[in-house]
């Protein structure tokens, strides 16, 4: 030790270092039980799809056309986005409350980090994971839309390049939105379960019957439900043959937001959630 | 209230013009709603010293130190740790700072190493090379790709202690280190806070285990209620406090006469084979010669003379007026 030296400089910068978003990857990547679930939901689940698919198909071709037709493209992405929310919401709160419940945040406090830091990393650590998996799991379903279909049938065009592409970017889109609102929750409340409750609610409950249901005089406020302008903004090929509305996404019953509007809530949703979070974590009694 | 840690003694010479102090705090409050838990403190903490901050469980040493490190906002007062303010330059107080709060607790899921990679991320320069060291000096070296789940109480308290050790720290606050450790645990970890100090870092150690801070610390504050109510050397507070001394002749009876009549007892309790003695005072070992001197002259064989301090316990029951109080 050297007695009496003065304590060294350090960085307090509220932005993550590299190191701080490793350790936070470390301790994520190693909650297997979480790893697993989420690989299941990411590229488990186009896999078993698809898998399923080329069964039917092989043992009965009369009944069960190729496996990998756009709509089942559509069907894919859509159980892909529904289910990926979830999980994203759920890592999100695992890497909002994790060192909470641990134990952990105090510790990572007492080492003079910046708060901010220690969030802040969070975020592309937990991204990195899902963002990945899910970049497997939506390359898998556009491989079997590639190489598993026959000629395309009337109305079902193969779907190019670019718009798989877009889907893909629609898909990541969706679940960093999962994510920050599952982190932020999680942060604020400081525990995991409740969070993700809430933001299943929003996911299989909420959105759906504000989606299907134009209220006249609430339109603008189901406007700001993330989930009503995501759908706006679902590329055709996610969207399974239903109408798609002027902006690119399927306008079937709220009638169409203005481009700046869509992308007013999405940003509003991912923003605001991190700050909420990012507020309770400064401010926290650890 | 003020505990001047070097009560009596001059503060240590600043190094290099530097604060002599590692920890200062004056008037520091702290309040949860209606209840203070920290009550005005003044503290400080000499560098190189091993300070005990004693009080019976609920009397605020845990607040005050979660207060000093950061993790909860003092309502009024000041802080310096190492002569850094805090919290407003937290991140240059705390870089030389180690602390445990309360048990030491980790990521359960990741290994001992693991978790010290993780604190190392947190930390600035070259914490990481630390690991092994702070493993090694911990013992655990053996166990440090093991799970932390599957680790003792014991084995958790030395992962925290290797967790201040990555900081290369001048200053440990340990809060109750010895808290669930069996003997043995203790008197590992005692060793290891031992070694510590030797090494001249300051470690401030909070309990309420008496004999723990009378064994370990030099210098120590005693606090009830959120306030700071005795401070000083732990070896002028055990002096403070009457000996005894246990008797062992052949006539009891007699003995407890001819003491009676002199000036050397407060107090003589004849026990069976014996007497119990309390000293009325001035150098005890002056005295308990003095007596035997008595003992002898009235003609009394005199197997043996054992000084005892009265315990510190009884002592610190009075003044934090305790006693009773849970019934």
């Amino acid at each position: 030790m050297t007695q009496h030296a003065l304590a060294p400089a350090r960085r307090t910068s509220w932005l993550p270092s590299l190191p701080l978003i490793r350790a936070k990857l470390l301790d994520l990547r190693k909650r297997r039980t979480l790893m697993a679930v989420t690989a299941a939901f990411t590229v488990g689940l186009p896999v078993i799809f698809y898998g399923i698919r080329v069964i039917y198909h092989l043992s009965d071709p009369r009944h069960f056309g190729p496996a990998g037709t756009p709509s089942a493209l559509a069907t894919t992405g859509t159980l892909m986005a529904e289910f990926g929310f979830i999980m994203a919401a759920v890592l999100g709160a695992t890497a909002g409350t994790g060192d909470l419940a641990d134990g952990m945040f105090r510790q990572l406090v007492i080492t003079g980090q910046s708060r901010f830091a220690l969030y802040l990393a969070r975020i592309p650590a937990g991204l990195a994971i899902l963002l990945s998996l899910s970049a497997v799991g939506f390359t898998v379903a556009c491989l079997a839309t590639g190489f598993l279909n026959s000629p395309a049938g009337p109305g079902e065009l193969t779907p190019s390049a670019g718009a798989l592409a877009g889907a893909a970017l629609w898909l990541e889109l969706y679940l960093i939105i999962g994510f920050t609102a599952g982190l932020g929750l999680g942060a604020l409340m400081g525990q995991r379960t409740v969070p993700v409750v809430l933001l299943i609610v929003l996911e299989i409950i909420i959105t759906p019957a504000l989606a299907d249901h134009a209220l006249p005089d609430f339109v603008n406020v189901e406007r700001l439900f993330v989930g009503v302008a995501m759908d706006q903004l679902r590329p055709a090929v996610l969207a399974g043959g239903v109408h798609i509305g002027p902006t690119g996404g399927v306008g079937l019953v709220i009638p169409p937001m203005p481009a700046w509007a869509m992308t007013a809530v999405i940003i509003g949703w991912i923003i605001g959630w991190l700050a909420i979070g990012a507020w309770k974590m400064a401010t926290r009694d650890a | 209230m003020t505990a001047v840690s070097d009560q009596g003694a001059a503060p240590p010479a600043r190094a290099g013009g530097r604060d002599p102090w590692a920890v200062e705090v004056h008037g520091l409050t702290k309040r949860f709603g209606a209840r203070t838990a920290v009550d005005a403190v003044d503290l400080l903490v000499p560098r190189g010293s091993a300070f005990g901050y004693l009080g019976p469980n609920g009397a605020g040493k845990t607040t005050l130190i979660r207060t000093l490190l950061g993790l909860t906002r003092a309502d009024s007062g000041t802080i310096s740790l190492l002569g850094v303010p805090m919290p407003g330059d937290q991140g240059h107080a705390l870089a030389r700072v180690g602390a445990i709060v309360d048990e030491p607790r980790f990521h359960g899921h990741l290994t001992g190493r693991e978790n010290l990679k993780v604190l190392a991320a947190a930390r600035a320069g070259d914490a990481e090379s630390q690991i092994g060291p702070a493993l090694e000096r911990s013992r655990l070296t053996g166990r440090a790709d093991d799970k932390v789940s599957t680790y003792s109480m014991g084995m958790r308290q030395r992962l925290g202690l290797a967790a201040c050790m990555l900081a290369d720290p001048q200053l440990l606050i340990l809060d109750e280190p010895m808290n669930g450790l069996d003997p043995a645990g203790m008197q590992e970890l005692r060793g290891i806070i031992r070694s510590l100090i030797d090494e001249g870092r300051t470690v401030m150690i909070s309990s309420h285990l008496l004999d723990e801070v009378e064994r370990t610390c030099d210098q120590v504050a005693i606090v009830d209620r959120g306030k700071v109510i005795r401070h000083g050397p732990v070896g002028e507070l055990v002096a403070a406090t009457r000996s005894a001394v246990e008797v062992h002749c052949d006539d009891p009876a007699r003995a407890a006469r001819a003491l009676g009549g002199s000036e050397l007892a407060s107090r003589i309790k004849v026990t069976g084979d014996g007497l119990n003695v309390e000293l009325a005072g001035g150098p005890a070992r002056e005295r308990t010669a003095e007596m035997n001197r008595c003992l002898v002259e009235a003609g009394i064989a005199v197997h043996g003379l054992s000084l005892a301090h009265a315990s510190l316990e009884d002592w610190f029951l009075s003044v934090t007026s305790r006693l009773g109080e849970g019934q």
